[in-house]
C-alpha cells in the first residue's frame, strides 16, 4: 500500500495539479517566447517584425514571472498548509473559488497581451511586466492583473482560515514549519500588493479607461516598485521552503535549524519592502537621502539569505554524513546527485548564490549607475528567478508530482539531463547577459546594435557575446521543453510503483528551541507596518506633492501644510545628516 | 533560543559583511562625492516644454571657464539636441527632461545613466576629459521604436570647440540700380571674446574684415556692393567666419518683376 500525498488528501492533489499544470502551460509558452527573444536579440532568427518583439516580451515577463511562479507558489503552498496541519480549507468551494478567480485574471491579462499580435482585434498591451505609465495598455490588462491579485488574497485568507481552525483544536501547539512559512509569506504580499493595487486601481485603471485625464509617473512607479521588491521575494520564498522542508530530506537528512528558519522569514516580512526605491536609483524626483535609506534596508535583506546558504548546506552535510560521507569535503560526494529532484535544488542554490552576489552590485546605489537597464539586468533576473526560482520549482517537482499523482516518474535519467541542461543555458545565457550588460548594452530592446557607435568590448567580441546568448537561449528552450514533456508523461503513467515516502523528518533543533514569540504573527505584523510608514510615508508625500497626485495637469492634491512642512524637516535632517558624514 | 557555535559565527561574519558593503558604498557617495541622481531640480510640466527658457531650444551653453550646461529633450524616439557637443577638459551638467513617457538618458559604457520621467527633470554634472565619440541610448522600454532611440555625444578636443553661429542673409534677387546686402551675424555662445575673420565673397569682389565677438552675444555686421558692379545675371557669393561658411547666389536683373514686395528674403541658412 503506498503511502502518497494522493492517496490521503485526493481533493487537495486536484486542485494542486490544476494549479501546476496552469503553472506548467505559462512556463511553455514563456520559454517559446524566451526562445525568441534570444534569437531576435542577437539577429539569428527574426520572425517577426522589432516593433512586435515587445509583445512577445511583455508575455515573456507576464507569463513566468507572474503565471508560472505564482500558480506554482499556490499549489506548493497548498501541499504545505495541508500537509503540515494534516487538515483540509474548511470549504473546498472557497480554495477553487480563488484558483478560478486566479485563472480568469490571468486569462484576461493574456487575451491583452496576444491581441497584441493581430491587428484585427483592437487590443494590445506592449507595456512590458512593470506596465509603467504613461505607457498605456488596454484596461483588459489592468484589470486581469488586479483579479489575479484579489485571487491570491484569498488564497492567502484560506490558508489562514485553515491555521485558525487547527489552533481551535491544537490551542498550545507551536505552529508548524511550513505552515509557519505559508502564513509569513503571504502577510509579506499583502503589506507589499497593496502598493501595485493602489497603483492600478486608484490611478492607472481609471486612467485607462479615460475617467481621469492623467497621472503622475514617478507616483505610479514608485507604488510598482514599492511592490516590485517583494514580489521577487514572493517568487523566492516557495523555492526557499522547498529547500528548509525538502531538501534535507532528499539529502539523507533532516533541517538543521527550524528556530533559524522562522527567523528567516521573519526577516522576509520585515524587510523586503522598505526597499523597492533601490530600483529607482537613478529616478529624478526622489531626494538622495531616500535612497540611501533603501539601499541601507537592502544590504540588510541579504541576512536572511545568507542564514538560508548556511542552513542548506548544514542540512546537506548532516544528511551526507547520514549516508556514510567523511571528510572535509568529501561528504559531497555522498550526496544523491543521481536524484533529480536533489541536484537540481542543489545547482538552483548554486546558481542563486552567484546571482545573489550580482545582487549585491545592483543594491550598491553608485555601481548601479553602470549596471542599471543593462544587459546585466536580465543577467541577474535569470540566476535568480529564471533558475534559483523556476529550476527549484522543477527539480521539486520530480518529487511531488509522483506524490499528487500517485504516478511513477518517467525518465529519471532524462530528468537529470534536464536539470543539468538548464544549469549549462543557463551559465552560458547569463555569462552573455552580464558582460554584455557590462559594456552598455541596454536590456528590453529588439536591436540592441545602434548605427552611431559600437561597443568597446576588452575580451571577447559582441559576435561571441550573441553566440553564447543565443546557444544558452536554445539549451534552456529544450530543457523546458523536456521538463514538460516528463510532466506530461508522468501525469499519464499508471504503472505506479511505490514511490518515495512523503513523511518529513524532524528537524535536527526543533521548534521547542526558540522563543514562542516568534510565531507571534501579529507583533511582526505590526513591527513591518512600522517600518512600511518609515521608508515609504514621506516619499510618497513627497513625490505627489511634487508632481500632483494626478500628475501635473490636475490641481495638486491639498496634501496639508504640516505634511509639507514635516516632509521638509525630514529631508532637510537625512541631507545635514548625510553631508556631515562626508566631513 | 539555540543557536550553534558555527551558527553564531556564520551571523557574525554575515553581519560584518553586511556593514562593510553599506560602510564601503557610503564613502563611494560622501568621501569620493559620487553623486546620484536627486531631485534638486523643481518638477516641470511636461506638455509645455516648448515654453520653457531650457527647454524649448535643447542646447549646450557656456557657463563657466570650463562649465557647461547641456538642455536636453528625449522623446519618443530621438534626443535633442543631437549630437550633443562640448570641448575636452570640460565639466558639464546634463538636464534631462521627457516630453512623453519614461525613457533614459545613457551614455553607452559609463556610469552617466539617469532615468528621464515626464514632469522630473534629471541633472548630473560629468567630468568630460578626453576626447572621443560616444553613443545615447534610451534604456528604458518606450514604445514600437525604443531600439531606434539613439543619440551622440561629442567631445571635442578643446582647440577644435567653439559654439560660434554664422547666418547670413541676403535677397535672391537684386534690381541693376540697388546694392547687394549681406546680412552676417555671428552668435558666440562661448563667454570668451571670439577673435575672427570674417572673410567674404560676392563675384569677383572680396571683403575682409577682423571683428571681435563679446562673449555670449551676438555681432551683426552688413557688407554691400553695388548691384552695377557686378552687373546683370547670376553671382555666387560666400561667407566665411573660421570653419563656418554659408553661400548662396544672387541674380541682378534689369528691374525687380514685382514691385509691390520687395520684401523677398532669400538666401538663408545657417552653420
Ligand atoms: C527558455 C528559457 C528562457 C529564455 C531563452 C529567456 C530569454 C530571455 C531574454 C533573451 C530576455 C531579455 C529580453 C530583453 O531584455 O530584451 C529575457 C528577459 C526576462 N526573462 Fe527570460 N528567458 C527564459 C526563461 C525565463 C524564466 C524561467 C524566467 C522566470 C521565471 C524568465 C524571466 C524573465 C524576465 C522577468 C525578463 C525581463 C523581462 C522584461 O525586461 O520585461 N525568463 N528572457
Ligand atoms: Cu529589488
Ligand atoms: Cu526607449
Amino acid at each position: 500500500m503506498s503511502n502518497t500525498f494522493v492517496d490521503a488528501y485526493p481533493r487537495q492533489s486536484r486542485l494542486i495539479r490544476q494549479a501546476f499544470l496552469t503553472s506548467f502551460v505559462a512556463l511553455g509558452v514563456g520559454a517559446f517566447f524566451g526562445l525568441l527573444q534570444a534569437l531576435h536579440r542577437t539577429d539569428i532568427w527574426r520572425p517577426i517584425e522589432s516593433s512586435t518583439y515587445y509583445t512577445v516580451l511583455t508575455g515573456h515577463g507576464v507569463f513566468l514571472v507572474v503565471s508560472f511562479t505564482i500558480f506554482f507558489l499556490v499549489g506548493v503552498y497548498q501541499w504545505a498548509v495541508t500537509e503540515s496541519l494534516e487538515r483540509e480549507p474548511v470549504d473546498m468551494r472557497f480554495t477553487w473559488f480563488w484558483y478560478g478567480a486566479m485563472v480568469f485574471g490571468t486569462l484576461l491579462a493574456a487575451i491583452a497581451i496576444l491581441a497584441g499580435f493581430t491587428d484585427a482585434i483592437d487590443i494590445s498591451a506592449d507595456v512590458l511586466f512593470t506596465f509603467y505609465a504613461p505607457l498605456q495598455g488596454h484596461p483588459l490588462f489592468y484589470i486581469g492583473l488586479v483579479i489575479f491579485v484579489v485571487g491570491t488574497w484569498l488564497a492567502g485568507a484560506d490558508w489562514f482560515r485553515t491555521w485558525w481552525a487547527w489552533t481551535k483544536d491544537n490551542p498550545d501547539k507551536r505552529i508548524p514549519l511550513p505552515t509557519f512559512m505559508v502564513l509569513t509569506t503571504m502577510i509579506m504580499w499583502y503589506i507589499s500588493s497593496i502598493g501595485v493595487a493602489a497603483s492600478i486601481i486608484l490611478f492607472i485603471l481609471p486612467w485607462s479607461i479615460g475617467l481621469i485625464e492623467s497621472l503622475n509617473p514617478t507616483l505610479t512607479r514608485t507604488l510598482f516598485w514599492y511592490f516590485g521588491h517583494p514580489v521577487v521575494y514572493f517568487w523566492l520564498l516557495p523555492a526557499y521552503l522547498l529547500w528548509y522542508i525538502l531538501l534535507p530530506k532528499l539529502s539523507g537528512g533532516r533541517l538543521f535549524s527550524d528556530p533559524l528558519a522562522r527567523v528567516v522569514f521573519i526577516l522576509f516580512v520585515l524587510l523586503s519592502t522598505p526597499v523597492g526605491i533601490h530600483h529607482q536609483y537613478l529616478d529624478p524626483g526622489i531626494a538622495e537621502g531616500f535612497k540611501y535609506i533603501a539601499m541601507t534596508n537592502t544590504m540588510f535583506l541579504l541576512l536572511p539569505s545568507l542564514l538560508t546558504a548556511f542552513t542548506v548546506v548544514a542540512s546537506m552535510e548532516h544528511g551526507a554524513r547520514q549516508r556514510g560521507g567523511t571528510g572535509y569535503l568529501g561528504w559531497l560526494k555522498a550526496l544523491p546527485w543521481r536524484e533529480p529532484a536533489f541536484t537540481g535544488m542543489a545547482l538552483a542554490g548554486l546558481v542563486f548564490a552567484f546571482g545573489g552576489f550580482t545582487g549585491i552590485v545592483n543594491a550598491g546605489m553608485n555601481i548601479n549607475y553602470l549596471v542599471h537597464n543593462s544587459l546585466w539586468v536580465p543577467g541577474h533576473i535569470h540566476t535568480q528567478v529564471g533558475t534559483a526560482v523556476a529550476l527549484t520549482f522543477m527539480a521539486g517537482s520530480y518529487w511531488l508530482i509522483p506524490q499528487l499523482t500517485g504516478n511513477r516518474l518517467v525518465g529519471r535519467g532524462v530528468a537529470l539531463f534536464q536539470v543539468l541542461l538548464w544549469f549549462v543555458g543557463i551559465v552560458f545565457m547569463t555569462n552573455s547577459m552580464y558582460r554584455g550588460g557590462l559594456i552598455g548594452m541596454p536590456r528590453r530592446t529588439a536591436e540592441p546594435e545602434y548605427d552611431g557607435f559600437e561597443y568597446e568590448i576588452a575580451a571577447g567580441s559582441v559576435g561571441e557575446l550573441n553566440v553564447q546568448l543565443a546557444l544558452g537561449g536554445v539549451l534552456l528552450f529544450v530543457s523546458a521543453l523536456l521538463f514538460l514533456s516528463l510532466m506530461l508523461l508522468t501525469l499519464f503513467n499508471n504503472d505506479s510503483e511505490p514511490i518515495d515516502e512523503r513523511t518529513i523528518p524532524a528537524p535536527l533543533s526543533g521548534p521547542e528551541d526558540s522563543p514562542a514569540v516568534l510565531d507571534n504573527l501579529k507583533l511582526w505584523v505590526a513591527i513591518a507596518a512600522v517600518l512600511v510608514v518609515l521608508a515609504y510615508v514621506v516619499p510618497l508625500a513627497s513625490i505627489a506633492s511634487r508632481g500632483g497626485l494626478f500628475g501635473p495637469d490636475v490641481s495638486p492634491f491639498p496634501v496639508s501644510l504640516e505634511t509639507i512642512v514635516s516632509v521638509q524637516f525630514i529631508t532637510t535632517v537625512a541631507e545635514s545628516l548625510l553631508a556631515n558624514l562626508g566631513r | 533560543m539555540k543557536i550553534h557555535t558555527y551558527e553564531k559565527l556564520w551571523l557574525g561574519a554575515a553581519m560584518v559583511l553586511i556593514v562593510g558593503f553599506i560602510a564601503t558604498i557610503t564613502y563611494g557617495s560622501v568621501g569620493l562625492g559620487i553623486t546620484m541622481i536627486g531631485d534638486d531640480e523643481p518638477a516641470i510640466e511636461p506638455d509645455a516644454l516648448d515654453e520653457d527658457e531650457r527647454f524649448a531650444d535643447p542646447r549646450v551653453e557656456h557657463v563657466g571657464e570650463n562649465e557647461y550646461e547641456a538642455y536636453v529633450v528625449a522623446r519618443t524616439f530621438l534626443f535633442q539636441p543631437d549630437p550633443i557637443e562640448v570641448p575636452a577638459n570640460s565639466e558639464v551638467t546634463f538636464y534631462v527632461t521627457s516630453t512623453d513617457v519614461i525613457h533614459s538618458f545613457s551614455v553607452v559604457g559609463t556610469n552617466t545613466n539617469t532615468m528621464v520621467i515626464p514632469g522630473e527633470i534629471s541633472t548630473m554634472t560629468v567630468e568630460l576629459d578626453e576626447p572621443g565619440e560616444h553613443g545615447v541610448i534610451c534604456n528604458e522600454y518606450c514604445g514600437s521604436g525604443h531600439h531606434n532611440m539613439e543619440g551622440e555625444l561629442h567631445v571635442v578636443p578643446e582647440d577644435e570647440f567653439d559654439m560660434t553661429e554664422l547666418e547670413v542673409e541676403a535677397d535672391d534677387e537684386v534690381a541693376e540700380g540697388d546694392e547687394v546686402a549681406l546680412n552676417v551675424s555671428i552668435e558666440n555662445g562661448m563667454l570668451d571674446d571670439l577673435e575672427t575673420t570674417i572673410e567674404a565673397e560676392i563675384g569677383e569682389e572680396t571683403f575682409e574684415e577682423d571683428v571681435t565677438v563679446e562673449g555670449d552675444s551676438t555681432y551683426e555686421t552688413t557688407i554691400t556692393v553695388d548691384a552695377a558692379d557686378l552687373g546683370e545675371g547670376d553671382h555666387d557669393w560666400s561667407v566665411t567666419v573660421d570653419d563656418y561658411e554659408d553661400s548662396d547666389t544672387v541674380t541682378v536683373v534689369d528691374e525687380l518683376e514685382d514691385d509691390g514686395d520687395d520684401e523677398n528674403d532669400g538666401g538663408d541658412g545657417d552653420e
